[in-house]
């Protein structure tokens, strides 16, 4: 076999894996939505798998959704939308703000010991935290409210956040930000007038990744908050203990409500998440 | 690391002021809020779990020393062990399967030229889905066992409907593939950008001295992607020791307890029971096990690796 003909077999062999796995994770994705388009009867007695060929599809689980249902499921909607941006902001203007100072200042030569001592936080399980946090919140008086939900995940986000924008930061040039301070710029407007522009691309992808955290985070939400404060995630689970897992095209509706708009902007700043996702570990 | 820029002119002492003022204005509420939100829980988790704290006695003023009393109660605690065991199933049985799962398809994902970043765009989809998600549409609904998907398509090839959910081995294997349906990508996309990083001509400088394909990728290619890919894998073992979210939503920890996790059983100890001692013990002997566990690991990589 010549040296073309056995790239062209591995070319194919190595479409026919990526097809594979597509495949593999598509499939779970077509079937909520199209379960999100059928009714009981699609479901009670046999699985149906293509709309219009073997079930009918209807709308009535996205009418229930918007229509019908629609201050139920907005309230939580709204609390992740809050919890989400407030504390992925503040992560980010204190985060980086630390990573920008780490990058620029020397502190008595410990600079790689903080940043390390930021980083622990990852090492400890949640499991350590939720405790701590159930007693400190209610001695607070803030259980079941968002502010315990912003506080808890910007502090979670934050060391992240330092990590990656320190290393950022590093790699601006310094010369632009030394020519600023001569003419008479003072730190703070460096900082927001000229290093956080040129860091933008590290910024967005800090500030997605934050925002998907807190978007899906479960464990904290499910102990901290009950009633009023209930995140997308709470909500959802527990929409399915009361129906006790059978109206699954409400479910799927919800799901992909929830869904969309962070795979959607995950995916479409795709090149600085990956970049966030893996930068930990190319650096270590 | 050590380039620490002198930015100013030594002869402006009042700005230098100033700025050294901004030094710790930028540093310290990020110091302020990781001291009070990270030593605070460890400390206080670690007091507790040497008390007889619990949730609906706070404030009681009688809150005692129990000494080691928690920690004799874990080790001596049957179901305790149980979890233990679980956790260690689970992960056993996830990252294996994710390293093989990342390593084919990333050397695919690299061997390929059209639509690289297309396909590399769509697998970091299942990344951005909550676990709650997850295990609800992968769990909940492909498994479901009547009139699920996944058993209906065994069912028209002559198979017989697996009991997913109700069998102790099989929501098990469930739960590990909701896992390796999501943090598959995470692998991939590692090994990808460790792919990546290998110079191609050094592969074909070893196929030209007679190297078969299988030779160079081992002499050359792994020797070359193995940091990354210990690193990689030290996180997802990390990640699957505490493993909860898409239990709680799948199985709830059952049939049993055959499926509860130990963060599992501190949550339904000290959250939902109350017996915050008891469950900052278990709390406390999870992370002691993930640091002996993760040093010892970064010791014998270095160790292993340094010597090839």
């Amino acid at each position: 076999m010549g040296l073309a003909a056995q790239k062209r077999v591995r070319s194919i062999i190595s479409y026919c894996i990526l097809g594979f796995w597509s495949f593999i994770l598509l499939f779970p994705m077509y079937w909520v939505v199209i379960t999100s388009f059928k009714n009981a009867i699609d479901m009670s007695i046999k699985a149906t798998y293509m709309p219009f060929i073997d079930f009918e599809p209807g709308l009535h689980a996205w009418r229930y959704l918007f229509v019908d249902r629609l201050t139920w499921f907005l309230d939580p909607f709204m609390n992740s939308v809050l919890v989400a941006f407030i504390s992925s902001a503040l992560a980010l203007v204190i985060g980086s703000s630390a990573g920008y100072a780490l990058a620029r200042f020397d502190y008595g030569g410990r600079n790689n010991s903080i940043v390390l001592g930021f980083m622990s936080q990852r090492m400890f399980p949640g499991a350590l935290f939720i405790l701590a946090f159930l007693v400190m919140f209610r001695e607070l008086g803030l259980l079941d409210t968002r502010l315990a939900l912003i506080i808890v995940y910007s502090s979670g986000a934050i060391p992240f956040i330092v990590w990656v924008m320190r290393d950022f930061f590093e790699g601006l040039p310094v010369e632009i930000e030394e020519s600023a301070m001569i003419d008479g710029a003072n730190r703070l407007g460096v900082l927001f007038r000229i290093a956080m522009p040129l860091a933008a691309p590290g910024l967005v992808a800090v500030f997605v990744l934050s925002l998907i955290g807190a978007w899906n985070e479960y464990l904290v939400a499910l102990t901290l908050t009950f009633r009023e404060a209930i995140t997308i995630p709470l909500f959802m689970t527990m929409q399915v203990s009361q129906t006790g897992y059978t109206e699954w095209w409400n479910m799927s509706a919800i799901s992909l409500v929830s869904v969309i708009p962070v795979v959607a902007a995950g995916m479409a700043l795709e090149k600085y998440i990956t970049g966030g996702l893996t930068f930990g570990a190319l650096k270590g | 690391m050590a380039t620490e820029p002198q930015i100013y002119p030594s002869k402006r002492p009042r700005f230098e002021i100033r700025d050294n003022l901004w030094k710790w204005i930028f540093l310290v509420p990020a110091v302020a809020i990781i001291l009070i939100l990270l030593a605070v829980p460890v400390l206080w988790t670690l007091y507790a779990a040497f008390t007889d704290l619990h949730l609906y006695r706070i404030g009681d003023f009688d809150t005692k020393f129990v000494g080691l009393a928690n920690f004799e109660k874990l080790l001596s605690n049957r179901s305790f062990w149980r979890t233990a065991r679980n956790t260690v199933v689970f992960m056993l049985g996830v990252v294996p399967t994710q390293l093989i799962i990342g390593l084919t398809v990333a050397l695919a994902l690299n061997n390929i030229t059209r639509g690289q970043k297309l396909f590399r765009t769509w697998f970091l989809m299942p990344l951005m889905v909550s676990p709650v998600v997850v295990s609800f549409i992968v769990g909940r609904m492909l498994f479901q066992e009547d009139i699920g998907p996944i058993n209906d398509i065994l069912r028209s090839f002559g198979f017989e409907g697996v009991p997913w959910l109700t069998s102790p081995t099989w929501a098990m294997v469930a739960l590990m593939a909701i896992d390796v349906w999501q943090w598959s990508s995470f692998m991939i996309l590692m090994l990808l950008a460790a792919l990546q990083g290998v110079p191609p001509d050094l592969h074909e400088a070893a196929r030209v001295d007679g190297a078969n394909q299988l030779q160079a990728f081992w002499r050359i290619t792994v020797p070359l992607i193995m940091p990354i890919t210990m690193t990689a894998l030290l996180i997802r073992i990390i990640d699957a020791f505490k493993v909860v979210e898409i239990i709680m939503v799948l199985t709830g920890g059952g049939p049993g307890q055959a499926t509860e996790s130990v963060t599992l059983a501190i949550y339904r100890t000290g959250v939902k029971g109350g017996d915050l001692a008891f469950g900052s013990s278990q709390a406390y002997f999870l992370l002691i096990v993930l640091m002996i566990f993760g040093g010892a690991y970064l010791v014998l990589t270095r160790r292993a690796m340094g010597k090839d």
